[in-house]
């Protein structure tokens, strides 16, 4: 049975709709779009926020190892979701959150780890549909090089030319 | 029974010439060094001290199984928890820990020769409520050594907050001897912040994601993709909109949690979570007891009968 994940076309869960693309050869997700978003798991079950979303994809697709493969990762994920929802996607204090964020990449390819992860699909998906970040991304070389890496992916150039680009 | 044995201070014959015009009365230090020897105790006396120990042993084995029933009454799956049988089998009277076995080496990676010390930046204004609980269950799981400073950047800080760990540990200056280190320094920070491993991991912020980090140390997450993520889920809904949210966004939450409530006693399933220990603090954090609906009432008392909130009920107070 295929997963199905309504969006709304208004305020797109860019960071579940990423974790759906990198789920789907193990897990099928449906998309449609809808009033608000909601991933549908049973009839008790139903996550309505992005982070819920991805971190539901996330688990059911473990060999991906999209939450990290450990403790210690998984924490760190969890950190960078809750940044990402708390830092990014509100517009007051943006550079203080790029400046916080272009250090933690100063030495790292990817936020966590060796691998994509939830982390980097959920800050590149708040940056992506932020109206300061083309702006303001300038003076930040470490995210710059670590976005245009990762757009550059088949993952989320399929995923910013299928939505991301709608919005504009 | 075993005493120190004093010499007799004076000797037992020494003659004093009495005046007459007194009673005469017999020697009372007469019989020295027989009564006082162990070997000589009276076998019955043995014997009744011996039952007196056995009274007292079945009368406090009777009171832990009273206390085990209390909370089968009034706690919603304490029958499914190991609570009962285990206070029932056991002398210890410490409350139930958490289910399912951790394992610091599994949990952490083995990392020889490192001392695994977590220090959590807080600020005195917003005391971390979740994870005081969190710490006293780890001290009940570990060996941990628990120290609380205070940063320059704060002054006054209350005196509950500074005895918030429990009281100074005897043997602080061996650290090797403790399996785990929790430092909580008070600060003029925005969030909470953590710092485990310098090396390997980015500092940690925001309470949810320490409180995460520190039950996973406790017990395992359900293993269910859905569960686990419901966890997750109420996590977030009580850090993000019970104790940062409107008025409005906190009434939307005990709504939500009072129809979770009436589908399962606890939060995410039958099992106690992390949801049902945040949700629980960030319900009293925000002051919203005596707002809340009918299943959140009977849930907050539930959890209350655990006794797991001992540290966060007394700073609330």
């Amino acid at each position: 049975m295929a997963l199905n994940l309504t969006i709304n076309t208004n305020n797109l869960p860019l960071g579940a709709l990423l974790a759906a693309e990198h789920v789907k050869d193990s897990v099928p997700v449906s998309v449609e779009e809808g009033k608000d978003n909601r991933l549908h798991v049973s009839d008790a079950i139903q996550f309505n926020d992005v982070n819920s979303i991805s971190r539901y994809l996330a688990r059911l697709a473990p060999a991906l190892g999209l939450y990290g493969s450990n403790m210690m990762e998984q924490t760190e994920i969890d950190h960078w979701l809750e940044f990402s929802a708390r830092h990014l996607c509100g517009q007051p204090g943006l550079a203080e959150a790029l400046g916080e964020l272009d250090l933690a990449l100063s030495l790292r390819t990817f936020l966590v780890g060796h691998a994509v992860t939830l982390a980097d699909l959920s800050v590149w998906a708040a940056l992506k549909g932020h109206e300061g970040w083309p702006s303001q991304g300038k003076s930040f070389s470490h995210i710059n090089r670590w976005f245009s890496f990762l757009s550059s992916q088949v993952p989320f150039s399929a995923v910013g030319n299928k939505y991301a680009n709608k919005k504009a | 029974m075993s005493m120190y044995q004093v010499k007799p201070i004076c000797g037992g014959d020494i003659k004093i010439d009495l005046p007459t015009c007194m009673y005469k009365l017999a020697n009372i230090h007469a019989q020295q060094g027989t009564g006082c020897n162990p070997e000589h105790v009276d076998p019955a006396v043995k014997a009744l001290e011996a039952r007196q120990n056995e009274i007292m042993r079945k009368l406090y084995e009777l009171k832990a199984a009273v206390e085990g029933l209390a909370k089968t009454v009034t706690t919603p799956d304490a029958d499914l928890d190991l609570t009962v049988s285990s206070s029932l089998s056991s002398q210890s009277s410490s409350s139930t820990t958490f289910k399912g076995t951790t394992d610091l080496d599994t949990q952490l990676g083995k990392d020889h020769g490192a001392l695994r010390d977590i220090v959590v930046n807080a600020n005195p204004a917003h005391p971390p409520l979740t994870l005081l609980v969190l710490h006293s269950l780890l001290s009940q799981r570990y060996r941990v050594l628990s120290t609380v400073h205070v940063h320059s950047s704060v002054a006054g800080v209350p005196p509950q907050l500074l005895s918030c760990l429990g009281p100074r540990h005897a043997d602080s200056y061996a650290r090797q001897m403790f399996q785990l280190g929790f430092t909580l320094i008070w600060k003029d920070v925005p969030k909470v912040e953590m710092k485990f491993s310098i090396q390997n991991m980015c500092p940690i912020k925001g309470e949810a994601n320490v409180a995460r980090f520190l039950f996973k140390l406790l017990a395992p997450y359900p293993s269910d993709p859905a569960l686990a993520t419901l966890v997750d889920s109420w996590v977030d809904t009580a850090f993000f909109q019970l104790l940062d949210g409107s008025a409005k966004e906190r009434a939307a939450v005990l709504r939500a949690l009072n129809s979770a409530l009436g589908r399962n006693p606890w939060l995410a399933g039958p099992d106690v979570s992390l949801a049902d220990i945040t949700c629980y603090c960030c319900v009293l954090q925000s002051g919203s007891v005596s707002s809340a609906p009918a299943n959140v009432q009977r849930w907050l008392k539930s959890c209350e009968n655990l006794g797991y909130f001992g540290p966060a009920k007394l700073l609330l107070q």
